[in-house]
């Protein structure tokens, strides 16, 4: 009895003794993070990257570039690295409006209507104050999101001025977070939507649009800056563009002048009209003789230092000042040259930027597909251009910059900064992409840039991502040739024996200090030498990555570093524009199979897209990749180009399967359910055909409020259409109001022992139905909403285990895992009793027929048996401490090793725990003989959260939407890795590095003990002859 | 306070449904002296529906939080924070505070009640690390394998010496027990368990009637031969 107990004892200890930890000396070297910000929003100056001199402590100043991301993401990166140095993380229903910033502080208003307001430390982002301005579903959301919502800060004090759903304004105490005065216009947003805020220590001003009868006029409206009474509210007399009227009126402030305000838009009537502002609205409108402008374009340098570019009719930039110069104090400083509309050039980009004391400065920045770069020959070259021009001096510098349109896309956005340097000046400028790419340049001397950094902000949007295996170094045979002579291949031999010694070193100093291949070293840094290849444990592999911004890259996995990327090219949709969204990524070719001309050739995948044209027309476009390059294996498009794809279904996508028999082959179904196969050979083809009796696939089908999960199978009716079609043959019945949320394929890997040998010597044989899917449903016009799993057989639609679950309130947050017998889902448990609160993990089992010993043979079993239902399920609810975004398990070679389960947490953290941890057999009451003897633990209903689970250490992996495991050669490691905001890569050996010798081998005690022993053989020998010879006397 | 609160009442005289902000703050202590230890820290209410970021003074406010008891929790990245009950009552004023510890029910409430506004205290800061075992010679040889060894192996040469040096009488003594020790584990060996233990008891006992009476005269003897040697 007493033994048992102890040994029960012992499994409790050894359960939660790490089998899997990390020393602090490998962090770093296993594992890789990248930190990211997300892509900048650049439609609005309000949320579009600015530089930003702050202050810090010892009064040096360091340059930010702060910019709000359609990752909801405000972030600053250092200008100096493009390294984060700081981010903050806004929740999904929280998106950020705009954002301001002054010396050492950025204000941001998020959420509807601009709901809350969050003040920043400009250097080292610590949130300052968090304020609710008025409840999110109080707040009046316009289009874009920047209208309506605008902060000021007041001169001289902490005080804010906070303009929420384009009707009120407060004043808030930036110190307390306290609201001094509240302003709401009378109609409350109905008739007048403001938009901007000047602040003069007379007046506060606001400017917004004002629907008429006609069209959009212009309002404003002056508060006292005391209390905020109303001073004056009325329409100025304008017309303003019906397509945009949010962004043709600016407000103008120059305090080094003496000139009023003034408000400055495009007039329908008159063209560019002014007024000026004074607190009783007496002012009157000007318009703009001579030229006839098209365009306003405020760069940020408006409401300061009034300044903004304006576009004549033929294309013509100026750049014009409120100031005490010019007529009625407008004053033009500047014309651009070149900027007359012109086919070799893209339109121009302008930003406001400062120096450190202050001055403002404006760049353009275009693409130019010409230019000369030497007076005498012509180039046909093509380049990014920037002038920069200092307002005070006038004076405007053009430099080249080689921006590569072919690996970025194009411009989208600039910011940029100016220094002194000798007489001129500098500047420094960051080029947001259309790909999602960072780009910073300086110029320097003469007409020269260079490019500081470059961040692939991009990858914060990966949609797909898949590992590829890559191939074994090739050793190459130097010489070679038959017809060799002697003397030559002496001559040869000579030369090579010259590496002999250092050979000969490096063996004699492996013999002896064992530096063998360690798990723990990263794989090396990308061979200069020779191409990519497979490190001794097959830790290096290739992630290929997708993202929404068109464009794929292939990362080492084993650094992080980016081997390849490749811009998705839009085809025939690239003269009307479009976007192409990745669906899904199949590994067609291995490094295990032969390539067509016979010899092992490289991994290759396809990625499946949809295109969607700007003209509505959606198409399936497939792109076909070399693993290792990121050549196109159709051989269509040239290496430093955009990749082209094939455009093989013209309509959208429904379902993409991947077909392995002899062939590897991509199936895809377009919204008829006809059949699509790639690559289109007659060898698949007729694979597929063989396969297509015995074929089965799921398909969600039917419109919103009816979705239905339907088991399809393929036939063949030559007389209706030549292509294989798809038709329902069975249905997975929901509930009328059911919404499925998403369907999780079983995760099939390689099954090492198709039963459970339980302590008895009894067997529990694991159901290991092929067509097993998990379906998460959500019913939310239910009363009360709940949520639903079901785990269903999707050939004949029979539902094999269901739970309704609680809907946290009102949503459905379920994540699950389904690997072999085993599902694994997680919830937030709100009973509106309030009887329990808290997150759930549930783990189930699921075990062929009724008993123990009970055999169906499911693996293998037909879908049409009756025998495919009689399974039994265990199962266990555990408590999780974390609430997560992301639920998988590790994945090995041979699937001998024990399964982890890998989970994102919301806080930031990837962990894994093991399955005997899972195990819904733990009793629950202390185990008996046979249960230890299964190394079975009483049961506890909280899951334990030990920190040295935490794969992801110091990192904080933000918003983490997927993790993928992929196998390593050796069969104890699972490669994972986790995309969301950040990307993070590790891998994990679930139940040990039983394969390899441990880090912690210690071979100096072998040595030693060897050392020892062979001493202690020398002192005793003589020993033992002298006593053997005198037992002989 | 009493400003915001109207201000509250008034909304909530719009909304007709009473909502309190639950306010509280982050308690500095040795496991987490400051914010820039913490870095990011987000205060949730169930599942993070309601939320609120926490201020560099280590303040937090969740506002509007309708009626209802909620499940409160500080998602920090390296620090662990308790979780508490907070029940937002309709009728009352402030919201009540109560300790919940994971696993255990969550209604009723504990019969603790902790002060308001809510207090949370860093508790733990996460050990992502373990530390590699390093080589130690001193370890290694107070290894009880190598203690054994090298017992054996002093033992190995000293033992001729010791049994030189030892009195005929005690080398006769001990061959007797190392005979019969011999004897009881050949018993054993060949399966005679019971003879064996017989002898074993035997052995045992016999040693321990005739140590209780004879030790003090053996002593004498000993003492007495050792006296002898000398004259």
């Amino acid at each position: 009895m007493r033994v048992p107990l102890l040994r029960a004892c012992l499994a409790a200890l050894s359960l939660l003794s790490t089998t899997y930890a990390l020393y602090e000396s490998e962090a770093g070297i296993v594992d890789w993070h990248k930190s990211l910000i997300g892509v900048p929003l650049t439609g609005s100056l309000g949320t579009a990257p600015s530089f930003h001199r702050a202050t810090k402590d010892d009064g040096w100043t360091t340059s930010l570039i702060i910019s709000a991301t359609s990752s909801n993401v405000l972030g600053a990166l250092n200008a100096e690295d493009g390294a984060v140095a700081w981010r903050h993380v806004f929740a999904a229903n929280d998106p950020i409006a705009v954002f301001k910033k002054q010396q050492s502080t950025v204000a941001a208003l998020s959420g509807p209507g601009g709901s809350t307001l969050r003040t920043f430390d400009a250097l080292t982002g610590d949130l300052l104050l968090e304020k609710r301005m008025h409840a999110p579903e109080h707040g009046t959301l316009y289009e874009p999101e920047s209208l309506g919502t605008s902060v000021a800060f007041v001169p001289g004090s902490n005080n804010l001025l906070v303009l929420t759903s384009g009707h009120t304004l407060a004043s808030v105490d930036g110190k307390t977070g306290e609201t001094l005065w509240k302003w709401s216009s009378e109609d409350q947003g109905s008739l007048i939507i403001y938009s901007r805020i000047i602040y003069t220590p007379i007046a506060i001003y606001l400017l917004g649009i004002a629907k008429s009868t006609a069209s959009f006029t212009l309002h404003a409206t002056t508060l006292s800056p005391a209390d905020g009474t109303l001073i004056a509210s009325q329409n100025i007399p304008s017309g303003l563009p019906p397509t945009s009227p949010a962004t043709s009126f600016l407000l103008l402030t120059n305090p080094n002048s003496t000139r009023t305000p003034h408000a400055v838009w495009l007039d329908t009537k008159n063209g560019l009209s002014t007024f000026n502002l004074t607190p009783n609205l007496k002012g009157s409108v000007g318009a703009w003789k001579g030229t006839k402008y098209t365009d306003v374009i405020d760069v940020g340098l408006a409401e300061e230092n009034g300044l903004f570019v304006a576009i004549a009719e033929d294309g013509q930039s100026k750049a014009i000042r409120l100031g005490d110069a010019g007529d009625k104090g407008f004053e033009v400083v500047y014309s651009f040259p070149d900027s007359v509309t012109s086919p070799a050039r893209s339109p121009s980009i302008y930003s406001g930027g400062f120096d450190k004391d202050g001055n403002p400065y404006i760049a353009r920045v275009f693409w130019w597909h010409t230019f000369k770069v030497n007076l005498s020959l012509i180039f046909h070259e093509q380049g990014g251009y920037i002038q920069t021009l200092a307002i005070n001096t006038a004076t405007c510098i053009g430099k080249v910059f080689a921006f590569d349109t072919n690996t970025h896309g194009v411009m989208t956005h600039v910011t940029h900064d100016a220094g002194p340097m000798g007489d001129q000046f500098a500047t420094r400028f960051m080029v947001s992409t259309s790909t999602g790419g960072l780009q910073m340049y300086h110029t320097t001397g003469g007409t020269k840039t260079r490019l500081d950094w470059t961040r692939e902000e991009g990858l914060a949007n990966v949609q797909v991502a898949e590992y590829v295996e890559i191939p074994e170094r090739l050793v190459i045979e130097s010489g070679g040739a038959d017809a060799e002579r002697f003397g030559d291949r002496l001559i040869r031999q000579i030369i090579e024996a010259k590496d002999f010694p250092r050979y000969a070193m490096n063996f004699a100093k492996r013999f002896a200090t064992g530096s063998y291949a360690s798990v723990s070293e990263s794989a090396p840094a990308s061979p200069t030498d020779g191409p990519l290849s497979r490190d001794a444990f097959g830790f290096r592999q290739v992630i290929v990555a997708a993202t929404s911004y068109g464009k794929v890259y292939g990362i080492d996995s084993s650094n992080g570093e980016i081997l390849w990327s490749r811009v998705l090219g839009l085809g025939w949709a690239a003269e009307v524009g479009g976007k192409i969204i990745p669906f899904k990524l199949y590994t067609t070719r291995t490094v295990a199979d032969v390539g067509e001309d016979g010899e092992a050739g490289t991994p290759q995948v396809v990625l499946v897209t949809q295109r969607r044209a700007d003209n509505t027309l959606v198409d399936t476009v497939l792109f076909h990749i070399d693993a290792m390059t990121g050549e196109d294996s159709r051989k269509q498009s040239p290496t430093a180009d955009l990749l082209q794809g094939f455009d093989i279904i013209s309509g959208p996508i429904v379902e993409a399967f991947f077909l392995q028999n002899s062939t590897r082959t991509v199936v895809l179904f377009d919204e008829y359910m006809q059949v699509y196969l790639y690559p289109e050979s007659t060898e698949s083809e007729a694979d597929f055909e063989a396969a297509a009796s015995s074929l089965h696939f799921q398909v969600r089908t039917g419109g919103p409020d009816a979705r239905q999960l339907m088991g399809h199978s393929v036939m063949l009716n030559p007389e209706l259409s030549k292509r294989f079609v798809g038709y329902p043959t069975s249905a997975l019945a929901l509930p009328a109001h059911e919404e499925i949320q998403s369907v999780i394929p079983s995760r099939r890997g390689p099954v090492a022992s198709i039963g459970k040998v339980l302590g008895n010597r009894t067997t529990l044989y694991k159901y290991l139905n092929p067509h097993l899917v998990a379906v998460t449903t959500a019913s939310p016009a239910s009363h009360p909403p709940s949520c639903a799993i079901y785990v269903a057989d999707v050939a004949k639609g029979t539902v094999v285990y269901h739970a309704v679950l609680p809907a946290s309130g009102g949503a459905c947050h379920v994540q699950a895992t389904l690997a072999e017998n085993w599902l694994v889902y997680h919830y937030f448990d709100e009973d509106l009793q309030g009887q329990s609160k808290g997150y759930r993990a549930v783990s189930v089992e699921f075990y062929e027929g009724a008993l123990v010993d009970d055999k169906i043979k499911s693996s293998d079993m037909s879908s049409f048996s009756n025998e495919t239902t009689r399974v039994t399920a265990y199962d266990r609810a555990y408590v999780s401490q974390h609430g997560i975004s992301a639920l998988t398990t590790t994945s090995t070679k041979f699937g001998v090793t024990a399964k982890d389960i890998i989970f994102a947490t919301t806080d930031g953290k990837i962990q894994s725990l093991p399955r005997r941890i899972f195990d819904p057999r733990r009793p629950s009451r202390k185990p008996t003989a046979e249960e230890v003897e299964e190394q079975l633990v009483q049961y506890e209903p909280v899951l334990p959260s030990p920190a040295q689970r935490i794969l992801s250490h110091k990192h904080e992996v933000a918003n983490v939407r997927k993790i993928v495991t992929a196998p390593a050669l050796l069969e104890s490691t699972s490669l994972v890795f986790a995309y969301g905001l950040d990307l993070f890569h590790t891998r994990i050996a679930p139940s040990g590095t039983f394969d390899v010798l441990s880090e912690n081998f210690n071979k100096a005690q072998l040595v030693l003990t060897i050392i020892g022993l062979a001493g202690a053989i020398v002192v005793t020998k003589p020993m033992v002859q002298r006593k053997r010879l005198r037992e002989r006397w | 306070m009493f400003g915001s609160r109207l201000l509250l009442v008034l909304s909530s005289v719009c909304s007709l449904a009473l909502a309190l902000d639950i306010r509280g703050s982050i308690l500095w202590n040795d496991v987490c002296p400051s914010f820039s230890n913490l870095s990011s820290v987000r205060v949730v209410l169930n599942d993070g529906k309601l939320s609120s970021g926490v201020t560099r003074e280590g303040g937090f406010l969740i506002p509007d939080v309708p009626s209802g008891s909620y499940l409160l929790s500080a998602l920090s990245h390296d620090y662990t924070f308790d979780s508490l009950r907070i029940d937002v009552p309709s009728d009352s004023e402030s919201p009540s505070v109560h300790p919940h510890i994971l696993g255990t029910p969550f209604s009723p409430a504990s019969s603790i009640a902790l002060a308001y506004p809510v207090v949370l205290t860093p508790r733990g800061k996460n050990a992502y690390y373990v530390a590699r075992e390093g080589f130690n010679v001193m370890a290694m040889l107070s290894n009880p394998m190598m203690l054994i060894m090298g017992f054996t192996a002093i033992m190995m040469f000293a033992m001729p010496y010791i049994m030189k040096n030892l009195d005929p009488q005690m080398l006769e003594e001990m061959n007797n027990s190392q005979k019969k020790m011999m004897g009881v584990q050949s018993a054993m060996q060949s399966g005679d368990i019971k003879s064996g233990l017989a002898a074993l008891v035997g052995a045992e006992d016999e040693p321990k009637s005739a140590g209780a009476r004879n030790q003090p005269a053996s002593s004498q003897v000993k003492n007495r031969g050792g006296k002898n040697k000398k004259r």
